[in-house]
């Protein structure tokens, strides 16, 4: 193995992914070496729910196969230690030294977990992020269906949708009082504790987790306030941090933070960053920690580290959306005090839209039940166009085109248009 | 690489282009009226804009940075190479919705009954799309991009007045308003 590479990118998520195809496309002479923890890589960490409930097939979850390609290197299984950033090399777990000429770090977020769990030597614990707890977490609770969600965030709303109705019984324990309190209003967060309930996840909001117990080597039990509650399998989606113990004394951090220009330049014009590890800094610090911004952010990454004139990104979007076990949920943004707030919300009909607009812009807003124009939602948000339109309209859902009658008129309207006149068909 | 384009001044609003769309791409019986009694009620790919002065139907314009590909989570969205255009592979689509909130325009559709996301794909693998070929007044045409500069000038100042005036009903962003 040569111990330099043209390109050397920490991190084998999306962001990774994009940044080293990108890298093999724009500059075909160049060498790019890919480096990961995890055993395995290059699969979409966003479906992992469906994995561990069982319904997707394996071969789904990894990314589409990509020609053989001899100056794409891909390591696994490998860990950066630290850097050196004045001989431009990383240290790596069991390998020796890599040098590189232009670095881009893309290692992504590591789960939260919290107090009572921090080196809990008992099995069942799984924190959902990385396919090797998922992989375990499948197997395991095949054997284990008393299932809890902590955490009632994305990752844990969507964890928990996905048990139930597949043999589990789910409980979700959220500290706040609200499900999803960082991405949605309680109005709109109360729609989705009603689908949960409805799909029989016991909700205990305003709760945490302050115990457990373990029977044999596994966990056994929560204590959530004064109650004992029994738990044979406990998720962990509490939230993630950038996972960057290993540039603790790089330089390259700022309290703690790997922050970027707009180009995804670090503080050292070597070293670009993409994904779920950074926070770019604008004119505020934004930390869009999504999916499609690890596609956008990765790609632009790859772009920028040999680009003579580096691009800058447009978007900092956080928009989410999600089908949760039949619910839609669009989350375009968290009510910003003062705004003023358009609605559609009719009477039992599961179905509840929000805008949030200051000075003709929209600011946030959440579409659930029925998340359709949400496109054009979000693209109105983004270039700030709302202007003078009447938002209260635009929420109310199109009916579709059909009716009995439609059928009928659709082909008068035909024949009177298209047949000269006096012609019958 | 060949698209469908729109004579906005042609349209009437009759949404004659949806339901066939939806007859023909998204039903089983394939027929108008046994279409309408299906369960679940097809879908169209192709949605009818604005409306009073103006309306036109709008579909996936196969954007050349297509940001719905960026978006989706299981990569089921992917440029064919033969043809250019952006297309669905239903197969690998989870139903997640995250590409409805990505294209500027609108024009992905979430269709739940069927947890897939839908989307124009000019009838590729047919002779003509159906929405070209039932529109009543020839609203709707099958036009190569290296000939749409053409088509466009013409249109152009017709289309940017149109929207102008048409009202909050109609929102198409990629067209400036006259100064
Ligand atoms: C269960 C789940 C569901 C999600 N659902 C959605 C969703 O519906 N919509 C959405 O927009 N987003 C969703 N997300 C978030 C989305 O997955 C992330 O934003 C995205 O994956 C970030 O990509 P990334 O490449 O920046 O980082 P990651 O995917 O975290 O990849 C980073 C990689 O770097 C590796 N690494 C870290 N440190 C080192 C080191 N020192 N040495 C070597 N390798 C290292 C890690 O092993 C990891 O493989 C979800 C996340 C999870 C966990
Ligand atoms: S679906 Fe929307 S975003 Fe995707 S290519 Fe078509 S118009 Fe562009
Ligand atoms: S709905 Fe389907 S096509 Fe759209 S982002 Fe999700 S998986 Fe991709």
């Amino acid at each position: 193995m040569s111990d330099r590479a043209d390109t050397v990118i920490v991190g084998g998520g999306v962001a990774g992914f994009q940044a080293a195809m990108t890298l093999r496309r724009l500059w075909p002479e160049k060498t790019v070496t890919l480096l990961d923890k995890e055993e395995e890589t290059g699969y979409y960490r966003t479906l992992l729910p469906q994995f561990i409930n069982g319904t997707l097939p394996e071969n789904k979850l990894f990314f589409p196969p990509s020609a053989d390609d001899r100056h794409l290197r891909i390591l696994t299984a490998v860990r950066v230690e630290s850097i050196d950033r004045e001989k431009r090399t990383l240290r790596l777990s069991g390998r020796g030294d890599l040098h590189y000429q232009r670095l881009l770090i893309a290692c992504g977020g590591r789960p939260l977990v919290p107090q009572p769990f921090v080196g809990a030597d008992c099995a069942g614990i799984f924190p959902v992020r990385s396919l090797t707890a998922a992989r375990m977490a499948r197997q395991w609770l095949t054997s284990h269906p008393e299932v809890v969600v902590l955490g009632g965030g994305l990752v844990g709303v969507k964890t928990a949708a996905h048990l139930a109705g597949f043999g589990y019984t789910v409980t979700l324990i959220e500290r706040d009082d609200t499900l999803l309190p960082l991405a949605l209003s309680a109005a709109a967060a109360g729609l989705v504790a009603d689908h949960l309930r409805q799909k029989k996840i016991r909700l205990l909001l305003g709760r945490t987790v302050d115990d457990l117990h373990s029977t044999a080597g596994a966990i056994s039990a929560v204590q959530v306030g004064g109650d004992w509650l029994p738990c044979q399998t406990l998720m962990v989606a509490t939230g993630s941090l950038p996972d960057l113990a290993w540039l603790h004394d790089s330089g390259l951090l700022s309290e703690g933070r790997l922050e970027v220009a707009p180009t995804l330049q670090t503080a050292d014009p070597h070293i670009f960053a993409a994904g779920d590890a950074v926070t770019i800094v604008d004119s505020a610090r934004y930390t869009p920690w999504t999916w499609p911004q690890a596609v956008v952010q990765g790609a632009l990454a790859g772009e920028n580290c040999h680009a003579a004139v580096p691009r800058s990104l447009r978007r900092y979007s956080r928009v989410n959306t999600m089908n949760l076990n039949g619910l839609s949920l669009a989350i375009l943004g968290l009510p910003v005090p003062g705004a003023a707030r358009a609605v559609y919300a009719p009477a039992g009909a599961g179905i509840y839209r929000e805008l949030f607009h200051q000075d003709g812009t929209i600011v946030g807003g959440a579409l659930v039940g029925d998340i359709s124009l949400g496109g054009r939602f979000h693209q109105l948000m983004a270039t700030g166009l709302a202007g003078e339109r009447d938002l209260e309209s635009l929420l109310v859902p199109r009916k579709g085109v059909w009716s009995p009658q439609a059928a009928v008129f659709v082909r008068n309207v035909r024949r009177a248009r298209i047949l000269p006149q006096g012609v019958e068909r | 690489m060949k698209v469908i384009a729109v004579h906005p001044d042609r349209c009437t609003g009759c949404r004659t282009c949806e339901l066939y769309c939806a007859t023909e791409r998204g039903s089983n019986s394939k027929n108008l009226l046994q279409a309408a009694t299906e369960e679940p009620l097809p879908k169209a790919r192709v949605r009818v804009e604005g409306g009073g002065s103006l309306s036109f139907p709008l579909q996936c314009r196969h954007c050349r940075q297509a940001p719905c590909i960026d978006a989706c989570l299981a990569g089921a969205l992917v440029r064919d190479e033969e043809s250019g255009l952006v297309v669905i592979r239903e197969g690998l689509c989870i139903g997640c919705w995250t590409c409805t909130l990505f294209c500027p325009y609108g024009v992905i559709f979430p269709w739940p009954e069927r947890k897939i996301a839908l989307k124009c794909d000019r009838c590729l693998y047919m002779e003509r799309p159906v929405c070209v070929d039932v529109c009543p007044t020839r609203a709707l045409e099958v036009v190569d991009m290296a000939d749409y500069d053409q088509f466009l000038q013409g249109k152009g100042s017709q289309v940017a007045t149109g929207l102008a005036y048409a009202g909050p009903g109609l929102l198409l962003l990629d067209l400036q308003h006259p100064a």
